[in-house]
């Protein structure tokens, strides 16, 4: 083993005023080349008995839990399934079906009414493929925008400049506010949504009408996960 | 679907860091695992393989392996009233622990070696 990080992993449990001598650090090093030689032996006679050919990582801790080092399985257990699902996260992670969004987005697209156009598509990390049709096809044919998929731009440019404190309260406004009226034009260029969103962040959603239902119908469906998806790889950093 | 660039970007940051930083060169690791796994058996001969997860396993271990043996020997040497970590501290804490016995046969032979003057070449 490179000493350099045995001497870096001697350090981690050391006061800082601990000196170790040069004759410490080769022994420690010593000590580690002949643990991994001790621990794999046992595993590899396992594997002889049972006539596997390969050593598996259960090999190695069925082997030290054996040798006395059982303390040490349980702290590797969670070691192994935090990597395990790093890695699982790793393949998945651009599959919009994986993502922990997509129940949301089901929920909200099927109880949603008319507004589903002005959810905020752009807002979701990968533009998915899967739920852009099902939308298109539940979206009731009066509403008189037949592109709904240039729609959400603007709204989304709103959104992205409002800070998540801002956009909370239409969410709790949103119970009280009356189905929105349909304005093709307004939502068309995206001022419906975007005037009523402005309107509800700063105060005003109580007399906002279709703005404050439309903004509150994306931001809690979408800011949650966001940071749900973040989180394995911020472990790992 | 348009903002598919921005977004695809984000998703992507962690990726390159999933695995996490090793402490510990898995190609060190295997190495001395093939070393001992094919060199010690009675069949001799017969190739083993090591799977990609054992030598990560392997990785932490290690870890803590060097921070139980660094801590044990550490108190030898408070006992001592010294701020020097020895070797001598170490090979006392092999003795006193258990689950180190398998250490200690490299730790007298080691101080037999110095006693000399000289260390042993490490690989």
């Amino acid at each position: 083993m490179p000493i350099a990080n045995v001497i870096r992993i001697m350090r981690r449990v050391l006061p800082t005023h601990a000196k170790i001598a040069d004759d410490a650090k080769e022994t420690m090093q010593e000590c580690v080349s002949e643990y991994i030689s001790f621990i794999t032996s046992e595993a590899n006679e396992r594997c002889q008995r049972e006539q596997r050919k390969t050593i598996t990582a259960d090999d190695i801790l069925w082997a030290m839990s054996r040798l006395g080092f059982q303390d040490y399985v349980e702290p590797l257990s969670v070691f192994l399934h935090r990597y395990r699902q790093a890695e699982g996260d790793h393949r998945g992670s651009l599959r919009p079906d994986l993502l922990p969004i997509a129940p949301l987005l089901k929920r909200h697209s099927s109880s949603s009414n008319s507004h589903q156009s002005n959810l905020a598509f752009p807002l979701l990390p990968p533009p998915p493929p899967m739920p852009m049709p099902i939308l298109h096809d539940e979206a009731p044919p009066m509403t008189a925008h037949p592109l709904p998929l240039p729609l959400p731009l603007p709204s989304f440019a709103t959104a992205a400049v409002m800070p998540p404190s801002q956009m909370l309260p239409p969410f709790t406004a949103a119970a009280v506010v009356p189905p929105p009226q349909h304005n093709p034009f307004g939502q068309m260029y995206g001022g419906d949504g975007m005037l009523g969103g402005y309107y509800a962040a700063v105060g005003m959603y109580g007399d906002a009408g279709g703005g404050g239902e439309s903004t509150s119908s994306y931001v809690p469906a979408i800011a949650p996960p966001n940071f749900d998806h973040h989180h394995p790889y911020a472990a790992f950093k | 679907m348009r903002q598919a660039g921005a977004y695809s970007g984000l998703l992507s940051g962690g990726i390159g860091a999933r695995t996490g930083p090793h402490s510990l060169p898995l190609a060190r690791i295997k190495k001395i695992m093939k070393r001992s796994a094919s060199g010690s058996t009675a069949a001799g001969d017969e190739v083993r393989m090591i799977s990609g997860e054992a030598p990560i396993v392997f990785s932490k271990a290690c870890e803590l392996f060097v921070e139980e043996l660094t801590r044990r020997a550490w108190a030898v040497t408070v006992r001592g009233k010294r701020r020097t970590l020895h070797k001598d501290d170490v090979a006392a804490a092999i003795a006193a622990t258990d689950i180190f016995d398998f250490l200690v046969e490299l730790v007298s032979e080691s101080n037999g070696n110095s006693s000399g003057g000289s260390g042993r070449v490490l690989s």
